[in-house]
Parts: structure tokens; C-alpha cells; sequence
């Protein structure tokens, strides 16, 4: 059995959920099963879009991030539900837990995918055998799908993942990787988006295997270090590790929306801004961070996106200096054309309680009159060696690991 | 127009106006330069419509002839290009000649440019300001009060009119007064003057900055004039205009806190290249917290902790501390700001508390007026 682990390395898991929304909504009404299901924001305006779908919708064409029109247009039969988070949430967490059991080493990716680090578990079985066990553990309690890529590091093991799905085990060895890995079209690496894709064209990188053979010194020119790093990647090197604590470690927040129409109106814009402004502190307040860079995003009407960014001498987590920045910064950069969409993202983020609170003058005395509070906080502290008031911040502040929030975006679609 | 001029004063004039020229400005004529050839000299004007700044070179001046052969005439120069071209012109004079088709020729030794201007008709006329309201002051101390002050207005755009020095006549005094609500610095000085026609008004800090590079240390006067939400000053050969800002300053006075539980006297230097040094590691960490705690024996420690890089302690021997002893954590950059416009060799520092704003002054008088709000580390 313990021939499966390699004397040095490590073996990685990459653990990818399936259609992840729409697989829960069918746990949940066992009715939609085999029917073509789709996740959409608003279904209602023309803002919907597709968010997730099931295998069924996507075998007629169906596409995450299609508008909705569009995907009625090419599935009649399509149902199309609202997202519900806490139910993804709740499922996410679950998926989590039977991961944990296994072992402490496992990095919430985002909700519906994480890696883990199983070098140590010899003694539960072949990799194999602990993977084909995740995966039934996770379709019986909790009636979902998933596929699991299995490789000497993240990079490959998150590769292999996607390489059989629904329900796929996949064990991408370095050995096997100029016939499994190298042939696959660049764009479909992880870690290439269009834009660096588009950039690798032009040094004739079509392929994986391009990417492995390409001149270093020039993709570094091109890419900067992440050529360095995609190029290593692409020959099957990744020395980055599963770190369970990555996942706490948010460093922007934002918030975006698009407009119901494509305006010019400084009046609608602004109330957009105000509301983008008024999710993110919401936010920045649930995490209790704060931020000291903004940065907004201006989607125009032929869909041309450009961001803008401004880092500020003190953090902030109030609406208002989010709004006051972020509007000003639209002022300064808006070219007068019609507004598709817009958002808001802080960046540079601490938690709050590693940032000292920079006191302000018009409104001291209301922090002062705590005072007395504070010192008698820090009397005990001295006494006891640890705050013994540190409140729990929640829900979220719980030992298991958590789902990752980073997929916060998604909030978008509540309301 | 004609005229031939000494390079020098010309090179100063164009770096004066140029001050208010802006590459990105609503109006295309206000990206130029206008020049202006009178009997009497030639003028220079540069605008961005929030700051107007003209410039005059006399004919001669203290016996010294600058500008000879004039035709008159203006027209208006691209400002992108006429400042390098008259720094790297190779003689000490210049021949500047405009024809009827606004090319511009520009000689110089054997060197001969030859620029499209625009027509003069087209740049906008500057407000007049009527000089009956006006004051003056030694340009010196205008720079002063500038230098004191204007580094704590806000450079954040949430509160537009902090971005001004507040300039406010009260009780045969004269007060300038920036914050940008962290801190907050103040400058006062005697002034006897009761028939100005305003009593508080804000001028924009950008404004303040490009006046201060443009005015020279003497003690020549800037006569002052306001004017509804225009301020002119105007030195023998230099017109600046900038607009004020709008709304109201908000009233810091009763902010300043009146009594004080600690006081710290302390030499200028000692502390500002102790809380210096302090800050080197206080850049890393968050908001560049230095800490200052009181110790017996007139002993004052500072110290700065960066859990990643390492920290730094260091003792500053004060002349005297008086009141309650004292922890508390402020910003090293706020600190050394305003060490370093206290213009004194002794400051005296009062405390009222680690979480209430503290006052730094001289320690011979109360002209200046520095306040901190410390931070609260959690």
C-alpha cells in the first residue's frame, strides 16, 4: 500500500464539485433530476445571467455567464431557479467536513472546490481508495456530485480534476503529462485568462506543450514572474502548498452591479455608487476589516471595462469615505459614454484588530468616552496575559474550515 | 509683435505661469501660454481656471534692461513645448517674432525655432479684482504661514473643503488653519487691519503650494485681495488669482482641547530625530504607529514595533514632565510634520489622554499651534 506515495513529493487532491448549485437544488427536489436546471441571477430582468447549470442544460449549449434570454432561447424546456446561498453554504460546509476527516490539510478553494494535502495518510488506504471514498461519502450523505484530480501538487492535481466530470477520478502522474497535459489548447491551463492568453498567442503559444518549450527570458518580459510561474506549472512543477489557513486571507472586497439600462444620468449613477458603497462596508464590517485602497470598475455600453485605483494615507470602512473616494475617482475617469455596469472593490485589507485606529478629530470624544473602558480592558489584560474580552465575530468563526467567501462576489444575486 | 529679451527672466517667468497650467484642462486655448508685448514689458499668463497666474518682465529693472526692441502684440504658445525649448536655447538672449499668420519665430545664437501660436483674441480674460479691500503682508511670512500649515490639509476629496487652509480675521489676529482631520495645524499672527471685507475663507491648498513656489523669502509685501471666490495675490511682478473654496470651514476652535493632564518639555531636535528613527520600522507596520511613554527622570521612550521586521526603543531625555504618566500611540509622519513647522528649538507638548488629540507649541509662545489625534491600537 505504501508504494502508492512516492518516497519524496507529496500527494494533492483537487476537489471539484459538480454543477455545484444546481447539484444541491436537485438534492433538494429530487424532481428536477435529469432536466435541464440553470442558476440564474434575477430571472426576472435582462440583467440575468446564468451562474451555474446542470449537465443537462449544458448538453444543449447552455454556458455560465450566458444572459438568460439566450439560454431560453436555445432550452425551452429550461428551469430556471434563484440562487439560494444558504443552502450552498450549508452544503459547502458539509462537503468541508468530510474532507476534514481525512485530514487537517485542506484548503477551501472557494465554495464548491478545495485542495487537500494527503502525503500523510498512509494508513488510510491508496489514494485511490481515500478519493473513490470521498467522493461516495459525499454523493450518499449529501446526494451531490464531484470529480477528483489526483497529482504530486495543486497545479496538476486541479488539471486533473477537470479532466473527467461528472463524477471522474483522475491521477495526473509527471510522467504522463506530455500525453495528458502538453496537447491541451493553452486557455484551458489554469491560471491563463483571455488576457494573458491573448499574449501568449503572439509568442505562438498555442498549446500547453508551447508553453513548456517557450524562450523563458521572453515570457518573462511579457508575463513578468507569472510567466515564470505558468511555465513551471505547464512542466509540471508546483511547489506551492495546501495551506487550510489561505482561506482567511481575503485582500479585496467588493461589490458590482449592472445598471437596469445603459445610462448617462449622473443622478442613477451615483445611487448605484452609493448602494455598491453601502454592500461593501456591510461587508468590510462582517469581516471586521477595513481597507485602504479603492479601487472602481466602469463597464460602458459597448462592454470596454476599465478600473481605476486609488491607495489612501488611512484605512477606511465607512460608506461614506468609500463612496466620497469612489465617486470622485469616477469623476476623474468617466468618459461621458452610457454606463453598463459598475463597481466598487477595497483593497489592501486588514482585519481590524491588526490595524491601529487612527482617531479623528471631529469625532474623539465619542471614542473617548470609552476610555475608561478600554482601560480597564487592558488593566485585565495585563492581569490575565490575553484580552478576556475578545468577542466571537460570528457565525463564520468556527473551528471546522470554512467555505471560502472569496466567492463573495456571488452575494450580488441576493437581495 | 516683436521683442528681444535676456533668457533668464524669461526662463523664471515661463517656470512661474507654467505653474498654472494644466495638461488636462476643459478648455484647449488654457494648454498655452499666452505672451503679451506692451511698451511697458512683456507678460506672461498661464490659467487652469481654478488658478490664474501672470507674470511680468519690465523693460528694466534696477538699471539692468531686459527686454528691448518691442513691437507689441500677444499671442498664445503651446506650454508643452516653450519651456524646454528657452532652457536649452544656447544664448543669453532671445528673439521672439510673431507674424500676421501666428507662426512663431524664436531665435537664439545660431538657433532659429519656428512655432504655430494661436490667437490671443481667444484666451479667456482674467477677472479684474479692484484693489480697495486689499492688505499686505511681508511675503516671508506668507510663506510661513504657508509652510505651517498647509502639509495637514486632507488630500482625500470626502470633505472637499478640507482640502483649503482656513484664513479667518478674528479679534486683531490673523489665522491659517488646515486639518485634514487627523491633525490639525494652526498659525496666527497680529494683525491690525479691521477694514477687510471678509472674516473667513478657504483657499485651496494646491493653490497655497504653487504660491509658495513662486513668491520669493524677502520681505517685499504681497499685497491680498478678496473678492467674493476669488483670492489675488500680487507680488511687483507676479498676479496670482486662485479660486476659494465653497462652504463652510468647520469651526476646529472648540475641538482644541483646554486643559491638559501631562506636559512634556522637550527639544525640538531630540525628539524629531528619535521619533525619525523610530519611524524607520513604523513605515512597515500599519499606519506608522510610534509609541511615546513617560518615564521617571524626565525620561521619554519611544518606540516602534513591526512584528515581521523587528522593533526600536530609544530614550529622549526631556527638559521637563509635569502631570500623570502618559502611554500613547500616534502616526511618526503626522509627528514629524509638525516638529519640523514649529520653527522653535523648544516645544512644549500637552496631553489630555491617550485617546484625545494632544498640542504641540513652542515653548516661548503660542503663535503656533500643532494637534495630533493619537491612534488606538486595538
Amino acid at each position: 500500500m505504501e508504494s502508492w506515495y512516492p518516497k519524496k513529493g507529496r500527494v494533492i487532491f483537487h476537489v471539484d464539485m459538480n454543477s455545484f448549485y444546481a447539484s444541491v437544488e436537485m438534492a433538494y427536489n429530487t424532481k428536477l433530476k435529469g432536466k435541464p436546471v440553470a442558476i440564474a441571477g434575477n430571472p426576472e430582468e435582462r440583467k440575468g445571467i446564468i451562474v451555474t447549470s446542470s449537465y443537462e442544460a449544458r448538453k444543449k449549449g447552455i454556458r455560465t455567464t450566458m444572459p438568460l434570454w439566450e439560454a431560453r432561447k436555445l432550452c425551452p424546456e429550461l428551469i430556471v431557479l434563484r440562487p439560494n446561498f444558504d443552502k450552498y453554504r450549508m452544503a459547502s460546509k458539509a462537503m468541508f467536513t468530510i474532507l476534514s476527516d481525512i485530514t487537517p490539510f485542506v484548503q477551501p478553494v472557494s465554495i464548491d472546490e478545495g485542495y487537500m494535502d494527503i502525503t500523510e495518510c498512509e494508513n488510510q488506504g491508496s489514494p485511490l481508495e481515500i478519493a473513490d471514498r470521498i467522493q461516495t461519502r459525499i454523493l450518499e450523505e449529501l446526494d451531490l456530485p464531484c470529480s477528483i484530480g489526483i497529482a504530486p501538487n495543486k497545479f496538476l492535481a486541479k488539471m486533473a480534476s477537470d479532466m473527467k466530470k461528472p463524477m471522474g477520478i483522475t491521477v495526473l502522474r509527471k510522467r504522463n503529462l506530455s500525453t495528458k497535459l502538453w496537447p491541451l489548447p493553452i486557455e484551458e491551463m489554469y491560471g491563463v485568462g483571455k488576457k494573458t492568453a491573448a499574449k501568449l498567442y503572439e509568442m505562438n503559444v498555442y498549446t500547453i506543450e508551447d508553453l513548456v518549450s517557450a524562450d523563458s527570458y521572453q515570457l518573462k518580459r511579457v508575463l513578468g514572474i507569472n510567466g515564470e510561474r505558468l511555465q513551471n506549472r505547464a512542466k509540471g512543477i508546483d511547489p506551492s502548498p495546501v495551506d487550510p489557513e489561505a482561506v482567511h486571507e481575503f485582500k479585496s472586497i467588493g461589490s458590482s452591479e449592472t445598471l437596469p439600462q445603459d445610462t448617462t444620468d449622473e443622478l442613477e449613477i451615483k445611487k448605484l455608487f452609493r448602494q455598491l458603497a453601502r454592500n461593501v462596508e456591510r461587508r468590510l464590517k462582517r469581516k471586521q476589516s477595513v481597507g485602504q485602497s479603492v479601487q472602481i470598475t466602469i463597464r460602458y455600453d459597448n462592454r470596454k471595462t476599465i478600473t481605476r485605483s486609488r491607495k489612501l494615507p488611512n484605512y477606511i470602512e465607512n460608506e461614506d469615505d468609500i463612496m466620497g473616494v469612489s465617486f470622485d475617482l469616477f469623476e476623474r475617469n468617466w468618459n461621458q459614454q452610457p454606463i453598463r455596469l459598475l463597481g466598487i472593490t477595497v483593497q489592501d485589507i486588514e482585519e481590524k484588530q491588526d490595524v491601529a485606529q487612527q482617531l479623528n478629530l471631529f469625532t474623539y470624544e465619542k471614542e473617548a468616552e470609552r476610555e475608561k473602558l478600554y482601560q480597564a480592558i487592558e488593566h485585565l489584560t495585563d492581569k490575565y496575559g490575553k484580552n478576556p474580552f475578545i468577542k466571537p465575530k460570528g457565525i463564520e468563526q468556527e473551528n471546522q474550515p470554512r467555505t471560502s467567501f472569496q466567492k463573495d462576489f456571488l452575494d450580488d444575486y441576493k437581495q | 509683435m516683436k521683442f528681444i529679451i535676456q533668457r533668464e527672466p524669461l526662463m523664471e517667468s515661463v517656470q512661474n505661469v507654467i505653474k498654472a497650467i494644466s495638461s488636462r484642462t476643459t478648455i484647449p486655448i488654457l494648454s498655452g501660454i499666452k505672451i503679451e508685448a506692451t511698451n511697458n514689458g512683456i507678460k506672461l499668463t498661464g490659467s487652469d481656471s481654478d488658478i490664474s497666474i501672470e507674470s511680468f518682465i519690465p523693460i528694466e529693472e534696477n538699471g539692468i534692461v531686459y527686454v528691448e526692441q518691442i513691437e507689441t502684440g500677444s499671442v498664445v504658445l503651446q506650454a508643452k513645448y516653450f519651456p524646454e525649448i528657452i532652457r536649452k536655447l544656447p544664448d543669453k538672449t532671445v528673439e521672439l517674432e510673431v507674424d500676421e499668420k501666428l507662426k512663431v519665430t524664436i531665435r537664439s545664437g545660431s538657433a532659429e525655432f519656428s512655432l504655430n501660436g494661436q490667437d490671443a483674441e481667444e484666451y479667456p480674460m482674467l477677472p479684474q479684482i479692484h484693489n480697495e479691500d486689499s492688505f499686505d503682508l511681508p511675503s516671508d511670512m506668507l510663506k510661513d504661514l504657508i509652510r505651517q500649515t498647509a502639509f495637514a490639509i486632507s488630500t482625500l476629496e470626502t470633505r472637499p473643503i478640507l482640502t483649503g487652509v482656513n484664513v479667518k480675521a478674528i479679534d486683531n489676529n490673523l489665522y491659517f488653519v488646515a486639518t485634514d482631520s487627523h491633525r490639525l495645524a494652526s498659525r496666527q499672527i497680529p494683525f491690525e487691519n479691521q477694514t477687510l471685507g471678509f472674516s473667513s475663507v478657504v483657499i485651496p491648498g494646491k493653490s497655497l503650494n504653487e504660491l509658495n513656489k513662486i513668491i520669493g523669502d524677502t520681505q517685499e509685501n504681497v499685497n491680498i485681495c478678496i473678492m467674493q471666490n476669488q483670492i489675488m495675490f500680487q507680488t511687483k511682478n507676479v498676479y496670482f488669482l486662485s479660486r476659494l473654496l465653497d462652504g463652510n470651514y468647520p469651526e476646529t476652535s472648540r475641538l482644541i482641547p483646554e486643559q491638559s493632564k501631562t506636559i512634556v518639555y522637550v527639544s525640538t531636535n531630540d525628539l524629531l530625530r528619535a521619533i525619525d528613527r523610530a519611524s524607520l520600522l513604523a513605515k512597515e507596520n500599519k499606519n506608522n504607529v510610534v509609541k511615546l511613554v513617560t518615564k521617571p527622570n524626565n525620561q521619554l521612550e519611544v518606540s516602534s514595533n513591526s512584528p515581521e521586521i523587528g522593533r526600536v526603543l530609544e530614550e529622549v531625555t526631556a527638559k521637563h514632565i509635569n502631570g500623570e504618566e502618559l502611554k500613547i500611540s500616534f502616526s511618526s509622519k503626522y509627528m514629524l510634520d509638525a516638529l519640523k513647522a514649529i520653527d522653535s528649538d523648544q516645544v512644549k507638548i500637552e496631553f489630555t489622554g491617550a485617546m484625545r488629540p494632544f498640542i504641540i507649541r513652542p515653548t516661548e509662545n503660542d503663535q503656533i499651534l500643532q494637534l495630533i489625534l493619537p491612534v488606538r491600537t486595538y
